[in-house]
C-alpha cells in the first residue's frame, strides 16, 4: 500500500460528505466572519494610516496619474541620498513613462539599490500591497533591493483582505502580500529593521 | 419576609485541616446573607488529588460519594475555586459516560458555588460595618478564575469594607506555581514561580495578601514567610466576614 | 540521556537562559494584549478559528484529495509520507534527482520534527539556514527552544559571540541591528546560489493548491525564488478550504505570536514558473506528512491538530519561562509541546512533560484557536496512570488517600491526627523543615495547622 493509501485509509469516515456539502459547510463557517476596526473610514485614509505605523515604517507620495511616476520616483531616490537609478520590470506601463531622469537599470544588484513594482492590489486593513509574479513582472528584485518601490492605482485599493480579487486560473507562481519593510524580531525580541528584504519602502498612489 | 437559603458548606480538605477559621468565616459571613447554613458530616474530599494524577477511576468513586452526600442540598458553597471548580466542571466531564450519574453530577454542578461569587451574586451581599484600614493586593487563583470567572465578585466584596485599600498586583493574573501536587512533584520549577510571585507581592507595598484559595495562600505565604517579608496572609472570606482582626496564615501559635 | 528533571534544573541555573526568556515572552505578551485589545471581536474570530480547523480535521481526507488535485493542475507534484523517514528519503531523492549541492531552508518546525537537517548532512547536501534564528542555532549546533523565536534561548551577547566567530565580516560593536546586518552580509550569497529551496507551509489551501509562507524577513521570498527546486514539506493537518479561510487563520496567527496585524511578507506560491514568467522554479513539490497525525485525531488528540503553530502558549506559560524550550526534550516545547511529544516521540520517555504543569489554563486562553490544551495533558495523565508509568510514591500515595476520603470516619480521624502531628514538628507558627515533604520545606514554609482541631470536630462540637 502506497504511503498516499494508508493516509487516506486512516482518514476515512463512515459518513464521506459529498462535495458540494462540504464546500457549504466551509462557505457556512467563513460568513460573516469577524474584522478588526479600521485605522479610518475612508480606505484611502486607513490604507496610508496603516502604511505610516511604525510597525510597518512606509513612507508614500501621491501622484495624478502614471505620467508622473518617474517624476516621484526621482524625488524619492534624492531625498534618501541615493543614485538617480533604478530596476523597473519589463512592464508596458512603465515602458510608455518617460525615463530620462532616471537610469534603468537591466537588473538588481545582489545588495543595495532600488527596485519598482506595480502592486496588483492594496489593503486598508493592513496597509498590504499584493505583488503577482507575471510576464512583465518577476519576483526577485523586490526582495534584492534595499529601496523597494511599489505604485498602486487608488482605484485597486480595496477595504479587507477578503477584497483582493483573486487570480483567474491557472494563476501566478506565487502571490505575495507585502506589508511593510523586512525585519526581524529574532535576537531579544527586539525589532530590527532590513533582515534580509528591503529596508526601505515606498509607496506611490496614483490617481 | 424573605426565605433564607438553606446552603451546605463544603468545606475543603486544606481548610478543614490546615486553616479551620476559613470555613467559619465563610458560615459567618453566608449567615450574615440571610442564609442558614449546614455542615454535611460525611463530606470528605472533592476527588482532585486523584483527577490531576491521572487516576480517572479514582476520581469517579469520589465524584460519586460527593455528589451523593451533597445531592440533598438547595444550594452547596465551597471555600475554594478549586474544588468548586472540580465539582462545577470536572463532574459532569468524568462522569459524562455514566447515565444514571451524569444527570445527578451535572444537577449538583449547577448548584455548586465557590463562596465569593455565591455571596456576590446570588445573595446580592455586602459585608455591614467591616473595617480594616489597611492595604490589600489581590492574587486571583488560577481555577477559579478561568474555571469559575471568578474575578470581580471578591473586589465588589472588598469594596465594601470599610477603609480597606487594594494596590495593584504586577502578574495578579500569573499562577503562584502550587498546582496542587506540582510543587512537590517538580519544586524547584514551582519554587521559581513562586519566587516571582513573592517579590512581585512585595514589590505592590501592601500590607495583606488576599486570595481565594488556600492551597494557594499557603505556597505563597510559605514563600514569602521564607524570604521574611512582612506582608500578612488572609483568605478574601476572612476579610469580609469581619474576622482579618485575628490571626493570619501561620500566626497560629 | 538526561532526565526532564535534569534538564529542567540546568535550565533553572542558567542566569543568561533566565534574562532572554524575559526580554523575548515579556514583549510577546505584551504586544499580544495590545492586538487583542485592539480587536473587539477577537473572541468570536478565536471561536470560528476553532470551528474552520475542526472541520478541516473532521474531513481531513476529502480536503487532502483536493489540495492535490488542485496543487497538481497548477504543476505542483505531490507527495506523501506517512513517516519522518519517508519523507526525509522523499526530499533527499527530490535533491539528488536536482543533483543538489546546497539547499536554502526558510524556518519550518516541521523539517525539525522529521529530522531533515540530519538527513541533509547524512546525504552530503549543504544547509543553508535562511531565518535569522535558525541561521544562529546552526551555527551553535543546537535544535531550536521556541517555535517562533528558535534562538530565544541566547542572549545578543551568545548572539555576538557567535558572528564574530564564524562571519566573514562580522560586525562591529554589539548593536543588534549590526549582528542581523552582519548576517545578512554573510547568508545572501549562499542563500541566492542554492540548487534547491526547502520550506514548510503556515496553511495548505486546498481549492487552488497553494503552499503558503509567512515571514518578517522575506528570506523565503529570497530563497524559494532563485533556486531550480521548490520543495514544500507540511503535516497533512495544514490544510485549510480556501484562500478566505486561510486570511481568517492569518488574521490570528500574527496578532497571538508577535501582536502584528499581519507578517512582513505573506506569500502563496501556486506550483513552479508559469510560461513566461521571468523568474521562479522549474518545480515545486509538496510533501504531505503523516507522522502521528492521523494516529493523534483518531486517540482523542484532534484538538490538537487545530495548532496553527503561534507560540502564545509558550509564551505565557509560567513553567516555558522558568525552563526555557530545551528542557522539554521534543521538537516543540511549551504547553503544545508537552501534548505533542508524548504523541511524536513515545509517553514513556515524555511522560514529565504533562506532569510539569500547574494546570493554570493560561495557555487555553491564549490560545487563537482555543485548544483544550489542561484537558489533553491531563488525557495523557490517565493514560500514563493506565500503563502504570507513575512513578510507586505517587500510585501508593493517590491510592491511599483515595482509600481514605472513601470513609468519612477514617477521613475524619486521619484529618484530626494529621493536623497533630504537624504541630508536634512545628515551632512558633511555622514549619520549616518536614521529613516526606521535602519537596515544599526545601523552598518555603509550611503554616501549621491552629490548635483547636479540623473544621469539622470543631463544627460538630459547636452544634452539639
Amino acid at each position: 500500500m502506497s504511503a498516499r493509501e494508508a493516509i487516506l485509509r486512516a482518514l476515512a469516515s463512515p459518513i464521506q460528505a459529498d462535495a458540494a456539502a462540504l464546500a457549504r459547510e466551509a462557505a457556512m463557517l467563513l460568513a460573516g466572519n469577524e474584522r478588526p476596526p479600521l485605522a479610518a473610514e475612508s480606505v484611502t485614509e486607513a490604507f496610508l494610516a496603516n502604511l505610516s505605523l511604525p510597525s510597518i515604517g512606509a513612507t508614500h507620495d501621491r501622484i495624478a496619474s502614471m505620467e508622473q511616476l518617474p517624476d516621484a520616483v526621482a524625488r524619492y531616490l534624492a531625498g534618501q541620498g541615493e543614485p538617480a537609478r533604478l530596476y523597473l520590470p519589463p512592464d508596458p506601463r512603465l515602458d510608455a513613462c518617460d525615463w530620462s531622469a532616471v537610469e534603468r537599470l537591466p537588473t538588481v544588484p545582489m545588495d543595495g539599490g532600488a527596485a519598482l513594482a506595480i502592486a496588483v492590489a492594496a489593503v486598508a486593513e493592513t496597509g498590504s500591497l499584493v505583488l503577482d509574479t507575471a510576464t512583465t513582472a518577476p519576483m526577485l528584485p523586490n526582495f534584492l533591493a534595499l529601496h523597494h518601490l511599489i505604485a498602486i492605482e487608488r482605484a485597486r485599493l480595496v477595504r479587507w483582505l477578503e477584497d483582493v480579487p483573486l487570480p483567474s486560473p491557472p494563476g501566478p507562481r506565487q502571490r505575495t502580500w507585502v506589508t511593510g519593510v523586512s525585519g526581524t524580531t529574532d535576537i531579544e525580541g527586539q525589532y530590527v529593521r532590513g533582515a534580509h528584504g528591503p529596508r526601505f519602502l515606498h509607496v506611490v498612489l496614483i490617481g | 419576609m424573605t426565605e433564607r437559603r438553606t446552603v451546605a458548606l463544603f468545606v475543603t480538605c486544606l481548610v478543614n485541616v490546615m486553616r479551620p477559621r476559613i470555613g467559619f468565616a465563610a458560615a459567618a459571613a453566608l449567615e450574615a446573607a440571610g442564609c442558614d447554613v449546614v455542615v454535611p458530616r460525611d463530606q470528605t474530599c472533592c476527588g482532585q488529588p486523584a483527577l490531576n494524577s491521572g487516576d480517572r477511576e479514582g476520581a469517579k468513586a469520589a465524584a460519586r460519594r460527593t455528589i451523593a452526600v451533597l445531592e440533598g442540598y438547595e444550594h452547596v458553597v465551597v471555600p475554594s475555586g478549586s474544588c468548586a471548580g472540580t465539582i462545577r466542571a470536572h463532574y459532569p466531564e468524568i462522569l459524562a459516560d455514566d447515565p444514571a450519574w451524569l444527570p445527578r453530577a451535572q444537577a449538583v454542578a449547577a448548584r455548586t458555588w465557590e463562596v465569593l461569587a455565591f455571596l456576590d451574586e446570588v445573595c446580592g451581599w455586602r459585608p455591614q460595618g467591616t473595617r480594616l484600614a489597611v492595604t490589600a493586593a489581590y492574587h486571583d487563583s488560577c481555577s477559579g478564575l478561568r474555571e469559575l470567572g471568578i474575578k470581580r465578585q471578591p473586589r465588589r466584596l472588598l469594596a465594601a469594607v470599610d477603609e480597606l485599600r487594594l494596590v495593584p498586583l504586577e502578574g495578579d493574573e500569573t499562577c503562584c506555581g502550587f498546582g496542587g501536587t506540582f510543587c512537590v512533584k517538580y519544586p524547584a520549577i514551582s519554587n521559581a514561580i513562586v519566587e516571582e510571585k513573592a517579590a512581585a507581592i512585595e514589590a505592590s507595598g501592601a500590607d495583606l495578601l488576599l486570595s481565594g484559595d488556600l492551597g494557594c495562600l499557603m505556597n505563597m505565604a510559605g514563600k514569602l514567610h521564607r524570604r521574611g517579608a512582612s506582608t500578612r496572609v488572609f483568605h478574601t472570606v476572612e476579610v469580609v466576614a469581619g474576622m482579618a482582626d485575628g490571626p493570619a496564615i501561620g500566626e497560629d501559635a | 540521556m538526561s532526565s526532564f528533571t535534569d534538564r529542567a534544573d540546568g535550565a533553572l541555573a542558567d542566569r543568561q537562559l533566565k534574562i532572554a526568556i524575559e526580554r523575548t515572552t515579556g514583549t510577546a505578551q505584551a504586544k499580544r494584549a495590545v492586538a487583542v485589545a485592539a480587536f473587539p471581536d477577537f473572541e468570536a474570530a478565536r471561536a470560528r478559528a476553532a470551528a474552520i480547523k475542526d472541520h478541516v480535521v473532521a474531513n481531513l481526507g476529502a480536503y487532502l484529495e483536493q489540495f492535490e488535485a488542485s496543487a497538481t493542475a497548477a504543476g505542483t507534484q505531490v507527495h506523501w509520507a506517512r513517516t519522518a523517514d519517508e519523507a526525509c528519503a522523499i526530499v533527499i531523492d527530490i535533491c539528488r534527482a536536482a543533483e543538489a549541492r546546497s539547499v536554502a531552508r526558510s524556518k519550518s518546525m516541521l523539517g525539525e520534527e522529521i529530522g531533515l537537517p540530519h538527513a541533509l548532512a547524512e546525504a552530503g547536501i549543504g544547509r543553508v539556514e535562511t531565518d535569522l534564528a535558525e541561521h544562529i542555532i546552526q551555527l551553535a549546533d543546537e535544535r531550536p527552544s521556541h517555535i517562533v523565536w528558535p534562538a530565544l534561548h541566547k542572549t545578543r551577547e551568545q548572539v555576538s559571540e557567535l558572528f564574530r566567530r564564524h562571519h566573514r565580516t562580522p560586525h562591529e560593536g554589539e548593536e543588534i541591528a549590526a549582528m542581523a546586518e552582519s548576517a545578512r552580509r554573510h547568508l545572501r550569497e549562499a542563500m541566492l546560489a542554492a540548487d534547491v529551496g526547502i520550506s514548510g507551509a503556515n496553511f495548505l489551501i486546498a481549492d487552488t493548491g497553494a503552499a503558503v509562507t509567512v515571514t518578517n524577513e522575506g528570506n523565503a521570498e529570497l530563497s524559494l525564488v532563485p533556486p531550480r527546486v521548490h520543495i514544500v514539506t507540511a503535516g497533512i493537518e495544514k490544510i485549510v478550504p480556501s484562500t478566505g479561510h486561510a486570511i481568517h487563520l492569518l488574521r490570528m496567527l500574527a496578532r497571538s505570536a508577535t501582536g502584528a496585524a499581519l507578517t512582513q511578507y505573506t506569500s502563496f506560491f501556486a506550483g513552479p514558473r508559469r510560461a513566461g514568467e521571468i523568474d521562479g522554479p522549474q518545480e515545486m513539490h509538496v510533501v504531505l506528512i503523516d507522522n502521528g497525525r492521523t494516529r493523534m485525531r483518531e486517540e482523542g488528540l484532534a484538538e490538537m491538530l487545530r495548532c496553527i503553530r503561534c507560540g502564545a502558549c509558550m509564551n505565557h506559560c509560567v513553567v516555558f519561562r522558568q525552563i526555557g524550550g530545551h528542557a522539554y526534550g521534543g521538537t516543540y516545547p511549551g504547553p503544545m509541546g508537552a501534548v505533542l511529544t508524548p504523541a511524536l516521540d513515545g509517553l514513556t520517555a515524555n511522560r514529565d512533560l504533562p506532569n510539569a504543569c500547574t494546570m493554570n489554563g493560561k495557555c487555553q486562553e491564549v490560545c487563537p484557536v482555543d485548544i483544550p490544551l489542561p484537558t489533553l495533558l491531563r488525557g495523557w495523565r490517565e493514560k500514563s496512570w493506565r500503563e502504570g508509568l507513575e512513578p510507586t510514591a505517587t500510585r501508593s500515595g493517590i491510592n491511599a488517600w483515595n482509600r481514605m476520603i472513601a470513609s468519612p470516619r477514617l477521613y475524619r480521624l486521619m484529618s484530626a491526627m494529621g493536623a497533630r502531628a504537624l504541630r508536634t514538628v512545628s515551632r512558633g507558627g511555622w514549619i520549616s523543615r518536614l521529613p516526606l515533604a521535602g519537596g515544599w520545606t526545601r523552598h518555603r514554609d509550611l503554616p501549621r495547622p491552629p490548635a483547636g482541631g479540623t473544621f469539622l470536630d470543631q463544627w460538630a462540637k459547636r452544634r452539639r
